[in-house]
């Protein structure tokens, strides 16, 4: 009963936000698009680094290549396709990069992780330089900013889906038994490298998608551009603001933040980095489980 | 009748040390066996190259007749063998109920829904546990713990339960809780191997015992007369007491 009155909500919730580009002006449908782009990779971070604690900073790895392939293949396929090979290539990417680094556990991963986003970028530099002798890439599709937030919003409530029904399956108890001590898992019959893999490619894969969806958006695309480790940071940050553990926490966390980055981006161009970090310690340092489970706690103080 | 564990030769060595070397033992089905030994003989290396927590370096483990010595922890485990851990190891994201239910969503069937509550609860009652799913596992007690412990283990169904020292650090009431709980499964055809230190448990649960010492099966026989045996008092107390 509960989870049909839930759904309703999140139904209506839905309706609403689709129409709402036609009454507000095309600024604030923007700033909808960039939300929904957040709260989707926050969503699809916390899905995998929630439950695992394997922190990932190779969000923007994923987002760009799903950006470039779009870049790359818009004049030559129709676009339905492009987003499938967008999908594929960050599937594919995902599992070789999982395979060979799923072992590897706390801060090695962090690492190998923020080395990998920025092994990508390099490379994707130093091809378009010396092979295909271009710097950037333009990308012309008949697209305006409602259509960009449409595909976004679909692709954020199948995310959404998707996480709800990973909480309530095997797997979803696998991962946050796995996430507590792995050796247990394994022990119990949890295939605990298939489990991670498998999640680690749900996540790469929404990951890629939301940046091949975004990259009509910029016109011109170039690799300092749309693999810019601000956009994995701001990934972790919103996530661990609202709870990576949590259902709705990423999109709590994501909606604030997003507002808040734009609008001091806006404001205070030249400090945005120095109050990004500043924030970031604070999250950690005040609330390292979320503020959800911070609220959860003052409640039951309060009871207490 | 096929064994239930058959070990053959099993061998393994950290870097220079020789943990184990050539231990062969077999577990009827149904019998409760001791593993003894001082510390540092290599049970607990044997306990985890059964589970599959290491690999051998030589010999076989059969379960049932099936060779399972290359097997992963999690395949053992769907073949019927369950385990203990020395330190209990409750996974603490998860509540008490959980901790059980993932053993029986990933153990030999995947129970889940209904019918998979209905098993947890029914785990949580043979320990002792009963009514207390939703409780945080940081609030058990030690002796809670323990059985939460024992709940997940009989919750992935198995034929062989390894227990490493499920008994160590119970005080002498809660010891003889532990020890009805080991022997209730025995009178459920439970096939037990018993990784344990305290005598009075050994003497009460196992009618036989094997007893390792320095990585190698020193004796093996009726509990009585192994824990007799001169070369089993010498390799625990030293030369003067033998």
């Amino acid at each position: 009963m509960k989870t049909s009155y839930a759904f309703a909500l999140a139904g209506a919730a839905l309706v609403v936000l689709a129409l709402a580009p036609m009454f507000i002006p095309e600024y604030w449908t923007g700033v909808l698009l960039g939300m929904t782009g957040y709260v989707t990779l926050a969503t699809a971070w916390a899905l995998f680094s929630g439950p695992t604690r394997y922190v990932s900073l190779a969000t923007v790895a994923f987002f760009g290549v799903g950006a470039y392939t779009v870049a790359v293949l818009n004049e030559v396929m129709p676009y339905p396709l492009v987003l499938l090979c967008a999908a594929g290539i960050g599937m594919v990417m995902a599992l070789v990069v999982g395979l060979s680094t799923l072992r590897l556990a706390g801060v090695y991963f962090v690492i190998f992780t923020f080395g990998l986003a920025e092994l990508v970028r390099q490379t994707v530099s130093w091809w378009e330089v010396n092979v295909t002798y271009t710097m950037g890439r333009y990308v012309f599709l008949p697209f305006e900013g409602r259509h960009i937030y449409w595909q976004l919003l679909a692709l954020a409530a199948l995310t959404f889906l998707i996480a709800w029904a990973m909480g309530r399956s095997r797997i979803g108890l696998a991962l946050k038994a796995l996430g507590d001590d792995e050796t247990v898992a394994s022990h119990a019959g949890v295939d605990v490298t298939r489990i991670k893999l498998l999640l680690f490619v749900i996540s790469s894969t929404i990951i890629t998608l939301v940046g091949a969806i975004q990259a009509p958006r910029w016109t011109y695309i170039e690799p300092s551009i749309v693999f810019n480790p601000t956009v994995s940071f701001m990934t972790l940050i919103m996530a661990l603001l609202g709870g990576a553990m949590r259902l709705w926490g990423p999109l709590v966390g994501a909606v604030p933040l997003f507002l808040l980055f734009e609008w001091l981006s806006v404001s205070f161009p030249d400090h945005f980095s120095i109050i990004l970090g500043l924030l970031f310690i604070l999250i950690v340092f005040v609330m390292p489980n979320g503020v959800l489970a911070k609220i959860d706690d003052l409640r039951k103080g309060g009871r207490a | 009748m096929s064994a239930q564990l058959q070990i053959t030769n099993l061998q393994k060595r950290f870097g220079g040390l020789v943990a184990v070397n050539g231990v062969s033992f077999t577990l009827s089905p149904g019998e409760v066996v001791g593993l003894l030994g001082p510390n540092g003989s290599g049970k607990t290396t044997v306990m985890n190259m059964i589970s599959g927590a290491l690999p051998c370096d030589g010999g076989t483990v059969q379960v049932g007749g099936t060779d399972i010595t290359r097997m992963k922890p999690h395949k053992v485990a769907k073949h019927g063998v369950a385990r203990t851990f020395q330190l209990v190891r409750p996974l603490p994201t998860l509540n008490v109920a959980e901790n059980v239910l993932l053993a029986l969503a990933f153990g030999k069937k995947r129970h889940w829904g209904r019918e998979a509550r209905e098993l947890v609860d029914q785990k949580l009652e043979f320990v002792g546990l009963a009514g207390r799913g939703e409780e945080k596992v940081g609030n058990l007690t030690y002796i809670d713990q323990k059985r939460l412990e024992m709940a997940r283990a009989l919750a992935s169904e198995p034929d062989l339960l390894l227990l490493d020292e499920w008994l160590a650090g119970l005080n002498p009431s809660e010891l003889r809780i532990g020890i009805d709980l080991v022997q209730h499964l025995q009178g459920q055809g439970m096939t037990v191997l018993l990784v344990e230190h305290i005598m009075e448990a050994v003497r009460a649960l196992c009618s036989r015992c094997i007893v390792m010492s320095a990585g190698e099966k020193i004796a093996e026989g009726a509990s009585a007369e192994v824990l007799r045996d001169p070369a089993v008092i010498k390799a625990y107390l030293g030369d003067d007491h033998a």
